[in-house]
């Protein structure tokens, strides 16, 4: 597998802050990447160090360049949408298709105005005269019309509501993403992301505790419900996280095998927003 | 790289439509002032005996051909008044705004060098605002000179004598073009501060932009009793190299006069070639370069925090 964003080392530090600490990770093409985190893990800096749009120290590689220094011709490839509210909110939506098209050489102006027309939005409006979600549905259908190889997310579904959140990740999956294409993407709304992510990361204080594929994710970590006298034999085995829910408890597992765990109760796969909880919580410990 | 700029100049144009509309309201203020003040002589043009633009009443050429002039060079000096607040104003929000509104995100995710970018701005601050300043000027000029045509016309003079041979509009217009073309680039390091203030502030770019300056001034006087920094900008204001030695009372009374001269020229007075060979027009672009180098290198770190 080839890697389109290769970090070793990578660092980022605002004074005493270090708000990325000398992580390592690849991201490879064809890949959907969930990097999550709670708030003032890392996460936005580390996007925006991919991005060019900070330095930072190690060395990290984006489509084999220099993101800082090769901004231009990164950007060319890569596509990003770091908040719903970032459109400029003067301009009109044919001149920002104007903009783009004289600016990108990769922007398909054609693509783009079959996108909007499959939504409200005019060209002749205003970007402030756009609801929230007639904005995001914007800003996709540019996002969309460009040819990129990586497109990265940064909670692009912030203050929307659960139809347009909805909307947004399936016009992802089934108009843009393809093997050829790879989609790195934070948010809060983990649950809502879980089934379309091939791969996981979370951080937390500037470090991974994380990396993962979602396949790998089920060997590895699974949930127990128990109660009674198998409490005790469960606890045993050393749960990462442990919860008590209508008199049952749901413990965590990290690495231990599932034949060790049969025969002490219900056995599941955790979710994502269980497993980064338990994760969280153990690297406060 | 000439297609990025032409887009990134197009959008400066969309988002400041100030830089049109100022202008536009000026044409229209003083066309609607030369209207009044001609409604106004033609009511009392006996009494009143000397309207600027009842020509009929002015009895010699040159004192015709002057006041023509004076009212060119008197109009054109209220577009180069806004032409100054539209520069400053522009400059300082133009790196500023893209933050405040977060807008910064979108441009910076195309394939748009900060430099590019920047360049564009000043571009814009000092070429595109001055030629469109000049465009507004040349149609207010013309506008007003048929309105008062038709005022002469109907007061039985011979409009094509008394207006149009009496004033020189592709010497005027040169002038107008060259004097606000030449204004841009003489203040481009004020220009080039501007800008990088804007990249630069967090919050209020006007204070920042004003009070450094200052600082800095009184800074010399206290410690060193002298006043060189504040002179040199004062004296920049100015736009000396341009113009061999001119004040419009200066330039009037030196007309007026003039015998055996069809038209007066504004061109005669200007001094071109001293302007771009001046060591503070070069000088003046250096710093200029040196403080949009400053504004590219700052806005590389610049988000929307």
């Amino acid at each position: 597998m080839s890697s389109l964003v290769s970090a070793r080392g990578v660092s980022k530090h605002f004074g005493q802050v270090r708000a990325v600490d000398d992580v390592s990770f690849d991201i490879e093409k064809g890949k959907i990447l969930g990097l999550i985190g709670p708030n003032g893990a890392g996460k936005t800096t580390l996007l925006k160090a991919v991005l060019g749009l900070t330095d930072c120290g190690g060395d990290l590689s984006v489509l084999g360049l220099n993101p800082f220094r090769q901004r231009k011709q990164l950007m060319q490839n890569i596509s990003f949408i770091a908040d719903v509210a970032v459109l400029p909110r003067w301009i009109k939506v044919s001149q920002l298709l104007d903009y783009v098209e004289a600016i990108h050489p990769n922007f398909s102006r054609a693509r783009a105005e079959e996108l909007l027309r499959k939504t409200k939005v005019r060209a002749n409006a205003k970007v402030r005269e756009l609801s929230k979600g007639m904005v995001v549905q914007l800003h996709l259908s540019i996002i969309m019309a460009i040819d990129a190889k990586l497109l990265v997310l940064d909670e692009p579904t912030l203050g929307l509501d659960i139809l347009f959140r909805k909307e947004f990740y399936a016009n992802l999956l089934n108009d843009y993403f393809d093997e050829e294409r790879t989609i790195l993407i934070t948010t809060h709304q983990v649950e809502e992301i879980e089934n379309l992510l091939t791969d996981i990361m979370f951080i937390n204080d500037g470090k991974i505790l994380l990396d993962s594929s979602m396949d790998a994710l089920g060997d590895q970590y699974l949930e127990l419900m128990t109660s009674g006298d198998e409490v005790t034999r469960a606890r045993g085995l050393g749960p990462i996280a442990e919860n008590e829910l209508f008199g049952k408890f749901v413990m965590l597992f990290d690495g231990v095998a599932r034949e060790h765990l049969e025969g002490l109760g219900e056995i599941r796969i955790p979710s994502v927003a269980d497993l980064f909880v338990a994760k969280i919580k153990e690297a406060r410990r | 790289m000439i297609g990025h700029q032409l887009a990134l100049i197009r959008r400066e144009l969309q988002e400041h439509r100030a830089i049109f509309v100022t202008p536009a309201a000026i044409a229209v203020i003083v066309t609607l002032g030369v209207l009044a003040m001609l409604m106004l002589a033609s009511g009392f043009a006996k009494e009143l005996n000397l309207a600027l633009f009842s020509a009929q009443n002015i009895a010699g050429v040159g004192e015709r051909r002057a006041a023509l002039t004076g009212f060119f060079v008197g109009t054109s000096s209220i577009f180069v008044v806004a032409l100054m607040f539209m520069t400053v104003f522009y400059s300082l929000d133009s790196l500023y705004a893209e933050r405040k509104d977060k807008s910064i995100l979108f441009w910076r995710s195309m394939p748009a060098t900060d430099a590019e970018t920047v360049v564009s701005k000043l571009l814009t601050a000092a070429i595109v605002i001055p030629a469109v300043t000049a465009v507004g000027i040349w149609i207010t000029h013309l506008v007003n000179l048929v309105v008062i045509s038709i005022w002469v016309a109907t007061k039985g003079g011979d409009a094509g004598v008394m207006i149009w041979g009496s004033v020189s509009i592709i010497d005027n217009w040169l002038a107008a073009f060259i004097i606000v073309v030449a204004s841009g680039l003489w203040m481009s390091p004020f220009i080039a501060w501007f800008l990088f203030v804007s990249t630069w502030a967090k919050r209020m770019p006007i204070m920042w932009a004003f009070l450094p300056p200052i600082v800095l001034g009184l800074l010399e006087w206290i410690v060193f009793r002298s006043r060189y920094f504040l002179t040199a900008i004062g004296e920049r204001g100015d736009m000396t190299p341009l113009f061999h030695a001119l004040s419009l009372e200066q330039f009037v009374e030196e007309e007026r006069w003039r015998h055996g001269v069809d038209n007066i020229s504004l061109l005669e007075h200007m001094d071109l070639v001293g302007f771009v060979t001046a060591a503070g027009f070069w000088s003046g672009l250096l710093v200029c370069g040196i403080l949009t180098t400053a504004a590219i290198y700052v806005r590389r770190f610049r988000d929307d925090s």
